[in-house]
This record gives C-alpha cells, sequence and structure tokens, in this order.
C-alpha cells in the first residue's frame, strides 16, 4: 500500500526557503517509491482562522465552511503530515498558525468529546515533520513555533516521538537556503529516514 | 499632556476572557486619566503579511489596508497593550497577523535605519501584554512571549508587564479567578501615573 504524505507549504512567499526545503524532502521521498505526496500551499488553501466559537466541543465539526472541509479526510489519511513554515517576528507566520488553530475540531474531538482520530490500528504509525527557516541567526529563533507545532500534531495522533524537526536559520532573502552547506541534504536525508521508518512500523 | 492608551484585542471571540482582562486594564487606565482606545482586531480588515520584502527598500508595506492606520495610531500612543488568548500554544492568528505586518517599520528600524527609538523614548513607552489560557500550566504562555517582545522592540515600547492568567478551564473563566480582574485594573492604573510622571520628567 502506497504511503500517504499531506505536506503543507505555509509560506506565503511561493518558492521561498522554507518551501524549497520542503521540496527537497518530497524529492526525496518519491525516490524512494510507493509514496503519494499531495503538497498544499496555504496561501491558496483558504483556510480561515479559528473563530475560538468552541461550537467543535459539541459539534465534533467545524462551523466554518472553507479549505478545511477538503483537508479535514486528508489530514486523517494521511501516513505523514508535514508542515513547513518560516519563522516571522519570533513565531511562526499567521498563515501557518491559522492551520493549526484549525486543528481545535481534532483537539475538541480527541481530549472533550474523547473519540478517536485515527482507527486503533493506525495509531502509532503516523509521523509528523517540521520544517523551518529564519531568517534571524539566533539558536533561539524557533522556540516560540515548536510548541505550537507539537500541539498541531499532538492533537491528530502523532506524539512528540514520532515529530521529526529540520530547522534551518540564517537564511533571509529568497533563495539563500541554495546556498547554505547542509540544508539540501539533511532535508534529503530526513526524506528518506521518515519513508523508511513509515514502511518499518506497517511491518514492510 | 494627555497619556495615550491603546488597547488591541486579538481574540476572534468577542467579550471573552481576554477581552475582559483588556477591559479591565483599560477601566483602571482611563481612571487614572488616560486617554484610552480599544481596537478589536477582527472588526479590522487586514491580511496577515505577504513576506515579499519589498518593504525592506522602501520602508512601505504594498499591502493598503486597514493595518497601516492602526500602526499609525499605535505609534503616537504612550502605552501599548496587546491581548490575545493562547491557542495552540501561542497568540491567535489574527494578531500575529498583525505582528508579522510589522515587517515595514522593522525593515524601517533595522535595515534602512530611517527610524530611530531614543532610550528615552523607549523607556516612556510601555507595552503590556495579557493573556489568558485554558490550560493550567506554567509554560502555556512561554511560545507567546517571543512575537511579542518582537513586536514591542520594533514598535519603540519597553516590554513593560505582563496581565496573564491560566486555568481559565478550570476557574470557569475570567469571573471566577480570584485576583486576574483586579490585578488588571490596578496594573491599568498605575501604568498611567508611571508614564505621566516620565513624560513630565522629560
Amino acid at each position: 500500500m502506497e504511503i500517504k504524505v499531506l505536506a503543507f507549504a505555509g509560506s506565503p512567499r511561493r518558492g521561498g526557503n522554507s518551501e524549497t526545503l520542503l521540496d527537497w524532502v518530497i524529492s526525496a521521498m518519491e525516490q524512494e517509491g510507493g509514496v503519494a505526496i499531495e503538497k498544499v500551499a496555504l496561501t491558496e488553501a483558504n483556510v480561515n482562522p479559528c473563530r475560538g466559537c468552541n461550537a467543535c466541543e459539541k459539534l465534533n465539526k467545524c462551523v466554518q465552511r472553507d479549505g478545511m472541509d477538503y483537508l479535514h479526510d486528508r489530514i486523517i489519511d494521511a501516513d505523514c503530515i508535514i508542515l513547513s513554515a518560516p519563522i516571522y517576528c519570533m513565531g511562526i507566520c499567521a498563515q501557518a498558525k491559522a492551520l493549526i488553530d484549525r486543528f481545535q475540531v481534532f483537539r475538541s474531538r480527541k481530549y472533550v468529546l474523547k473519540l478517536p482520530i485515527v482507527p486503533p490500528e493506525r495509531k502509532g504509525t503516523r509521523m509528523g515533520v517540521f520544517l523551518s527557516t529564519a531568517g534571524q541567526k539566533w539558536d533561539h529563533v524557533f522556540d516560540g513555533a515548536v510548541p505550537s507545532v507539537k500541539c498541531f500534531f499532538h492533537v491528530v495522533d502523532i506524539p512528540d516521538r514520532d515529530i521529526r524537526y529540520l530547522m534551518v536559520n540564517g537564511v533571509d532573502e529568497k533563495g539563500a537556503i541554495l546556498s547554505h552547506p547542509t540544508a539540501e541534504r539533511d532535508a534529503g536525508q530526513l526524506g528518506r529516514d521518515v519513508v523508511g521508518e513509515l514502511r518499518k512500523r506497517r511491518g514492510e | 499632556m494627555p497619556v495615550r492608551v491603546i488597547g488591541l484585542s486579538g481574540s476572534p471571540h468577542r467579550h471573552g476572557n481576554t477581552e475582559r482582562l483588556l477591559d479591565a486594564f483599560l477601566a483602571g487606565a482611563e481612571e487614572g486619566g488616560g486617554d484610552v482606545e480599544k481596537v478589536v482586531l477582527k472588526d479590522l480588515s487586514y491580511t496577515p503579511c505577504r513576506g515579499c520584502n519589498a518593504c525592506h527598500k522602501t520602508g512601505e508595506c504594498i499591502v493598503r489596508d486597514d493595518a497601516i492606520p492602526l500602526f499609525d495610531r499605535i505609534l503616537s500612543s504612550d502605552c501599548l497593550a496587546v491581548a490575545s488568548p493562547i491557542y495552540s500554544m501561542g497568540i491567535t492568528a489574527e494578531l500575529k497577523g498583525l505582528i508579522d505586518r510589522a515587517q515595514f517599520l522593522w525593515a524601517r528600524k533595522f535595515i534602512l535605519k530611517t527610524m530611530y527609538f531614543s532610550d528615552d523614548h523607549v523607556r516612556r513607552h510601555k507595552g503590556i501584554f495579557i493573556s489568558t489560557a485554558g490550560l493550567s500550566w506554567d509554560n502555556v504562555f512561554d511560545a507567546a512571549f517571543p512575537a511579542v517582545t518582537a513586536f514591542f522592540n520594533t514598535l519603540g515600547f519597553e516590554y513593560y508587564d505582563n496581565i496573564i492568567a491560566n486555568n481559565m478551564d478550570q476557574y470557569g473563566g475570567i469571573q471566577g479567578h480570584p485576583t486576574a480582574l483586579a490585578e488588571a485594573r490596578k496594573k491599568g492604573l498605575s501604568v498611567v501615573g508611571v508614564i505621566r510622571k516620565l513624560k513630565g520628567d522629560s
């Protein structure tokens, strides 16, 4: 069975550094074969911010009708979810934060309504990947983003141990990542490792 | 000279815990004689930053929407209160959207060097972060601080204080919290006095 990967390009800038990082990971995964990848650019996905109405705590679905309707089943079906997003002002860009906050429907399902996110046999088989870039060189530049990213994955049954990270600082202008000494190699390795791990978990 | 206080409500949910905490702060500021304005971000029309970096060359944002006049009002205020609930361990997408739009001011300050705040200016301009969270974890606000810090830095405000209350789920809302609303009011009253004194001194 094909491994399903759902990959979000969270940056408003198409073809920029964080999306390039994503493309490297995706292309390494594809080369492994048997992998079906759907890439979603958030700028074109029509995902509005969460309204904080908490209706999902009762309805088990979101009251907003937008791009999340299309994404909902794909998020559940994916064996691997990848989120790529740049750091703006010491946090994840607003477009990616909107997607993260819209996962509230899964949080309500899991923690309030105590319903399953994925069927029991798929628990522990899924993985998450967070890819990020930042213009600043500070080591702590990703610290504000990571806790939200963990929430994003936790609520869809991808615990800490199943999240992989590749975060590259000091890349600002479009294309800067192309001259980074290790980013492309690390991205390729990450893509291959994740596919290998997913296969292992399926007993393949 | 009046002390101008602007409060940004970053919650999509009207009159919820965070906005009520902001209201208490602003009521205290008004009591202290401040000129108080509240802006509800969800009622404004602005888009998040596009990351085009055009402002790095011009110092202007190419997106003309409600964010631009709001930044003018913020920059003419003495006290900036930024309020957002914690969603998924961070500030709301609405507030992050506005913070990211301050990039053109960041560019003026750090790239073009056409905007400069003296230490004295920063000392006289106070930034306050107001937040609530449902979870009881002590670290629930930690991931919000860096973006708020960056926002105050860019805009020339000293990050003066936090008015934060966690464990809202347990308290059944801010009205169930033993001290938060009274503390917010007191801090509003006091910061106006502090700023007035600093303005008088300069």
